[in-house]
This record gives C-alpha cells, structure tokens and sequence, in this order.
C-alpha cells in the first residue's frame, strides 16, 4: 500500500466514522429529548405545532394505522371563554396533525358533569373535533368494563370506558384549573372523564383513589391547555374575572411531570397537592423531578 | 271524503307528534312546541272564565270555534289526535257495533256533566278542566308513558344487539343515528307513571265498550264543540235509492244516526267523519252530500234532571277539594320548577300537559309529575325532585314551553338568580360531618356565579385513632342558593343524599315583577 493510498483510506474511514456519528446523534436522539415541553405566548395552534417540533415530533408517539383516543375536557355546560373545557382550537388542530400522522381513526369523548348533549355543544368541541375528522361519541353506559388495579391501595377495580382501554395512543388534553378539593385539575383529575361508576365516592379518600385508578391510565402523552386558566370557583367557573390568560401549553410523555411542571401555573407546590405529591411518592413519574430536562420556549 | 279525512288525520297526528318531539334540547328554531294546546277548544272558554277575555293568542282554537259553528265537530273527526289515536285502537281491539253498544246511549249526557262541572268549578276558581283535555292528554301520555317506554325498548333493544359480535359496528351506527336524530335523550324515570298509563290505557280500553266511548260520553271538548254546532251548513241527503240496510247507522263512529230515521242526524254527536257515506253500498250510493244549511235543532242529551246531578256534583267536587287534604308536613318536597307563578295560581293554570316535563328530560330531568303532597289538586303538577335529576344551571326551557304561563319564560340571567328552593346539609350523614373525611362532591357542582353558594371551612378533626387532619366542610349560603339541587343530585351516598333542597327561600313571579326583573 501506497503511503497516499493509506492516508487517502484513513481520511475516507474518519470522515465515514464521523458521517455515522453525525447519523447516530439523530437515530438515537431520543435520549436528548426534552422530558417536559414548556411553550408560552403563542396561539393554540403555534403552541403545540412548537411543542411538538421541540418534543421530537408527533411521529414519536403516533404510528401508521393507530386508533388514538384524545381525551378533552368537556365537562361542563360552559362556552370556551370560561376556561372550564379545553380550548377548541387546540383540539381540533390535535385532531389534525394525529390524522395527518397517520392514525386510523381518532375518538373523542368525554362522561361529562352537566347534561352531555349541552356539554358536547356548548364547549363547542364536539363542533370543531368533528369537522377536523374525529369520530365524536356520546357515552354508552354499556361500554365500561372492569380494570383490575392489582397495586391499588383503596381501589382494587373501576369501570373504565372500553374505547380508552382499547386504543393503540392515548392523547390527554387537560385544561389546567383550580379545583377545591384537589387544589388543581390537571391530566390526572381529566382522567376521571374516562370512569364509570359512582364518581363522587372518588372524592373521599380522593389523593389515593384518584392515583390508584390514573395509575393503570397511563396515556401516551399529555398537552395541558393553559391558553386560558381558571384560578378560582373551579372546576367549573362561569366568572370572567377568574379567567387567566396564560397563553402557555406544556406537554411531556409522563402525565404526572406534565401535571407537576404545571403547578407552576399556579404558583403552587408539590406538597400542597395531594394526588400529585402521592403519584410521586409511589414513583409514577418517569422522569427525576429535581433534574428535570425542561425545555421552555417563548414565540413571540 | 272520508279518504281525505283520514289523510288529515294522519296529518294533524303526526304533526302533533312532530311538536311533541321538537321540545327537547336545543329548542332553537321556528317552530314552537307549545302551540300544540293553541289547538284546544276548551282553551278559549276557560281562559274566558278564568281571565274574563278572549285572547287572540289561541288563534287556531277560534279558528275551530268558528268553523266548528258552519261544520260541525270537525275537530274531533279530522284532528284531535286523542280521537285518531282511538280510532287506530279501535282498529285493534275491535269495538263492538253500534246496536250492542246502545245500552250506553244514555251515557251522552255525561260529557255534557262534565263539561258544566268543570265550568262551574273553574268558575269558583278551582281549574280541573287540563286533566280531561284530549291534546293535554295526548302529550302527557306521549311524555309519561310512550317515550319512555319507546327509549326503553330501543335503547336496551340496540345495546343488547351490540353485543353480538358482528352485529357490533352496524348496531352502533344505528343507535347513534337514533340518538343523534331521534332520541338524544336518556332513558326518563317519572315517578307517576302507571297511574297516567291506568288514566290513559282506561280511554283506549273503553272502545272495547263501543267506538270513540270517550268522545261519545266523556269529552268535554267534545261537549262544548258538539253545542256549538247548531248550524252546520252542509246536509247529508239519503236518496230514495236507499235499501235501508242500515250499514250507515251501524257503522258510524258515534252512532250519530238515529235507529229508526236514517234520514237524520244528531248534529250533536256526529264528528263528520263521512262514514256514512263510504259505507253506502257503492252499486246505490244513496247518501250524498251537499251545501245547504238544513233547519232543524238536534237536542243534546242534558235535561232538567242532569243539570240537577252536574249542581249536586261540582258542588259535591268543590267541597270535597276544600276540605281534602292540607299535609303541611310535606309541603317544602313540592319544589316548582323557575319562573313559576304564586302556588294557587300555578295549579290552577296548570293543565298537566307535561310540556315541561318532557323538555326537562333532555337537559337536567328533575322535573317530574308530582303525586299528592299536600293537596289533592297538586296531582301530576310537576315537581323537581334532585335525586333524580337537577336543574341545568344554563336552561330556562321549561317556561318557554308553558303553554299557559303557568311556568313563566325567563330570561336566563333572571331565571339562573331565581330561587326555586334552598340547600340544607344534613350533618349526621354528609361524609365530612360523619365521617371527617373529605369529598365536597356538592361544591365542585355547585354553579352560581360570581361565588359559589356553596363554600367551605378548613377545620382540624380528631380522628378515630386520636390523630388530626384538616378536612373541608362544606356550608350553604342562603343569598346565593338557587335551589338548583345539582349539589343533592350529585351527592354520592348512595341513599338519602347528605345536601338537600326544599322549597324554602323559593321565589314566585308575576308578568309584572318579571318584566321588571327583566328591565
């Protein structure tokens, strides 16, 4: 071998070595992906187009041919405005970019607090959800089914509504409120939309059950709304003046860091929270709360 | 004629059928549901005695009164939806013919009894005349009985279905058409239902006595328009081709023609139903009709002796009413729906059409037929009961479905500020004074705005094993209550609810101070 030969050959063989870490880095980049995705002073729709470009990309959690359910809150009998349901706009572009990423079919519903025909209408999500090419349902009372909860402290099965349990991706789209009892509902409290059962008897005991049921609900990703929050009377509202306009979503792959990192919405603590500080406290947050990989981004 | 009698019928059925079903939630539109009753006849007479008026309001009953004048009890031939329904029935169970059926010919007069006691009630100010109205009664079935029934039947049919694996997703398609189309609501529960069925399957079941029994004997808007129709202007000419097979007096709906002279008619009874002349044998065709006023006065089956029985009775009636009873101890369970007016005057205008109820079963379905409470007059008047459902914090529907005002149409930022009761806790049972336990179930519901009428205290309780805790309990704020009842519907003890709503605190309105609640 000719010393040019050899040298032409190493340089080919770095500069190879060197292509395939550059391949490397984006293969297997999901380690440097951020865990929680904070975006603030946007529309909803650049809100989570953003998020989801700082997240990794919607490919990252919707596959070809998936069955996703978007869990929203349409909970009560009030106009978006009033912060008490999540924001329209943001739904619908949900449903838009899950359908463009290939799902199947994307199901919308919610077991409502308020007559569900009133809710479904005048959240104006069924609206908006339908017309971006969701398959919007009313709840089937016959369609819960009993989920074992084999590490539940006080709750060992609940009825769970069987489309959730049954979907390929679970998308929770929560709207960050104040909430009496639990101090905020956020994607953990959204989850009892999915319950069946007599609800209300969640709410003594409510930090432990609330955490033994969500824990067997893992969804796929959470995106809280907070383009609008409510910082009193809720869940409900119905008072302008409580109505905060935050402009902010966050999203991350674990329910609990997303409902943990939006406490700061509310200028609130961990401890203060009781479900929160026991989802913690048995470990359901995937990611190290004190060295939390949190990328914050503010449009313009 | 009598092809095209048939085809109003259908019609008018199926378009008060159609009234029916568009009062339920949204109710947006051009088509008020409470003009059904518009088409009451007695609806003009006893707003007459009960408001000394004649409101044009109840134009399409004038319009019936008149012609009912030149033509006869068309109403109840060509449109009461009661009598078309009784006629498919009789279709059914078939109704014994007229000969067997003249025993009961002396039963006419009872309508007319009827008709005079219930005047004469209303008179003294006590309104009975909405229970035996046909159109009340036609739409307190369809709300009581028949809808729920149908819910029953489709709803419990199609779940049963889905379940068979590949019936699944075809079933499914199914019911949420029907529910997105036909029946959005859930399945209702009303507390008097087998006493308006026994009430309504009574009517039908009398035609196994003869045809139209009710119209024939009870109605009294069958009464009222059968003495209004002195001069109807068309004649039934039996030519002299008539074999007197007598299949025109056999077969007439309300035996009409007398046995011996098929030549006339009680122009009383007869409801223009043309069978007469249909059932002519076609080769003879003798009866024929035409535009002539003929001059003769049919007598109503009422003498003397009658008005004598209607006195005793309605007087009998007035008293038994005064003195009946007046059970204080239950009178906060009467909870009105919002925007009804003074108690006394609610039952009196009140028909028990159950307008109301059925709007209210597709938005909070708290409001039912109430039973006997505290008076007797009170029955099937209806009630909020919260452990059945609640009233929506955004509808005011109920009232603008009134038909007679009883439930006034409020606005609905006066009617979300007008109490129709008030919340109590009951402390030995609510889990956070039993049980020192969170669960404020009732606050999270509670939706009067700008505050809550249901607060809360952050106390520390002794537990059982000596140890503290802070927990909330909750209180009701008497300014701000509305009596919605969410708070009790939504308690979850699964027996006697921990918050309840009585009567207490309520606030009934008139036009007047509506319109300055309003202003």
């Amino acid at each position: 071998m000719k010393r040019r030969e050899f040298l032409r050959t190493t340089a080919l063989g770095i500069a190879g070595t060197s292509l395939v870490t550059v391949f490397n880095s984006h293969v297997f980049a999901q380690d440097s992906f951020p865990d929680v995705v904070w975006v603030e002073n946007g529309q909803p729709k650049n809100l989570l187009q953003t998020a989801f470009k700082e997240i990794g990309g919607i490919h990252r959690f919707i596959s070809k041919g998936d069955i996703v359910v978007v869990k929203p809150n349409m909970s009560w009998d009030k106009s978006p405005e009033y912060a008490a349901t999540t924001n329209p706009e943001l739904l619908s572009e949900l449903v838009k970019m899950c359908l463009n990423a290939g799902a199947k079919e994307v199901k919308v519903f919610d077991r409502t607090c308020n007559n569900p025909q009133r809710c479904y209408k005048n959240t104006q999500l069924e609206e908006v959800a339908s017309a971006a090419g969701a398959n919007v349902t009313q709840i089937r009372k016959n369609r819960f089914k009993d989920k074992a909860i084999p590490n539940g402290e006080m709750i060992k099965e609940w009825p769970i509504y069987e489309d959730y349990l049954e979907a390929d991706k679970v998308i929770n789209l929560p709207i960050a409120k104040h909430h009496s009892l639990s101090r905020v509902t956020l994607g953990m409290k959204n989850l009892m939309g999915v319950m069946g059962g007599q609800r209300g008897s969640i709410h003594s005991g409510f930090s432990k059950k609330i955490v033994d049921i969500g824990s067997e609900l893992m969804p796929t990703l959470t995106i809280i709304d907070a383009y609008r929050i409510l910082t009193r009377s809720g869940p409900q509202g119905g008072s302008l003046d409580d109505v905060k306009l935050t402009k902010t979503l966050i999203m991350s792959p674990c329910m609990v860091t997303a409902d943990c990192t939006a406490l700061n919405l509310f200028d609130l603590n961990l401890e203060q929270v009781g479900h929160l500080n026991e989802a913690v406290r048995r470990g359901l947050n995937k990611y190290d709360l004190n060295n939390l990989q949190i990328r914050k981004l503010s449009l313009s | 004629m009598a092809k095209t009698r048939r085809v109003f019928q259908i019609l008018f059925l199926l378009f008060f059928v159609v009234l029916f079903i568009n009062a339920r939630y949204p109710y947006s539109g051009s088509l008020p549901s409470d003009i059904f009753l518009r088409f009451s006849p007695l609806i003009p007479l006893f707003d007459f005695i009960q408001n000394l008026r004649i409101s044009l309001l109840f134009w399409p009953a004038l319009i019936i009164l008149v012609l009912t004048v030149f033509l006869g009890r068309i109403f109840c031939g060509w449109i009461c939806p009661l009598g078309t329904t009784l006629d498919i029935t009789s279709c059914f169970i078939k109704s014994p013919p007229n000969k067997k059926a003249l025993r009961f010919q002396k039963l006419r007069s009872l309508k007319f009894i009827v008709l005079f006691a219930l005047m004469a009630l209303a008179i003294f100010s006590i309104h009975l005349w909405g229970f035996l109205d046909p159109l009340s009664i036609f739409n307190r079935v369809l709300t009581v009985v028949f809808y729920p029934f149908a819910t029953l039947a489709v709803e419990t049919g199609m779940l049963a279905t889905s379940e068979i694996s590949f019936l699944e997703e075809p079933t499914y398609w199914l019911y949420d058409q029907f529910k997105a189309i036909i029946m959005p609501e859930n399945q209702a529960f009303l507390h008097q239902v087998f006493w308006v069925a026994l009430f309504v399957g009574g009517i039908l079941a009398m035609e196994k006595l003869s045809r139209r029994f009710w119209c024939r004997n009870i109605c009294p808007a069958g009464a009222f328009l059968g003495l209004l129709s002195q001069f109807r202007f068309y004649e039934r000419i039996v030519g002299d081709a008539c074999p007197v097979c007598n299949k025109c007096q056999t077969e007439c709906k309300m035996n009409a023609i007398p046995e011996g002279d098929l030549k006339k008619t009680s122009k009383i009874e007869c409801i223009e139903s043309f069978n007469c002349g249909i059932n002519c044998p076609p080769k003879i065709s003798a009866i024929t009709y035409r535009w002539r006023w003929k001059p003769y006065r049919s007598k109503p089956d009422y003498s003397r002796r009658h008005f004598v029985q209607t006195a005793f009775g309605s007087v009998a009636a007035l008293g038994l009413i005064s003195i009946g009873l007046k059970n204080r101890s239950q009178k906060h369970q009467t909870i009105r729906p919002p925007g009804a007016v003074e108690e006394d005057l609610f039952l009196d205008r009140c028909i028990r059409c159950m307008e109301c109820v059925r709007m209210c079963q597709s938005n909070g379905a708290c409001l039912q037929p109430g039973g006997i409470h505290s008076s007797l007059l009170e029955l099937w008047a209806p009630v909020a009961v919260m452990r059945t459902g609640y009233c929506e914090f955004n509808c005011s529907l109920c009232g603008e479905v009134c038909p007679t005002d009883a439930i006034l149409p409020l606005p609905l930022e006066v009617k979300q500020l007008t109490p129709m009761g008030l919340a109590y806790f009951d402390k030995d049972i609510c889990i956070p004074y039993a049980q020192n336990t969170d669960c404020l179930v009732c606050e999270e519901h509670c939706p009067t705005t700008p505050e809550k009428a249901i607060q809360f205290q952050i106390k520390e309780a002794v537990l059982k094993d000596g140890s503290t805790s802070l927990v909330k309990y909750p209180y009701v704020t008497k300014e701000l209550c509305i009596g919605c009842g969410i708070c009790e519907n939504k308690c979850p003890l699964p027996g006697a609810p921990g918050v309840y709503v009585t009567r207490e605190n309520e606030k009934r309105l008139d036009p007047v101070s509506l319109r300055e609640e309003s202003a």
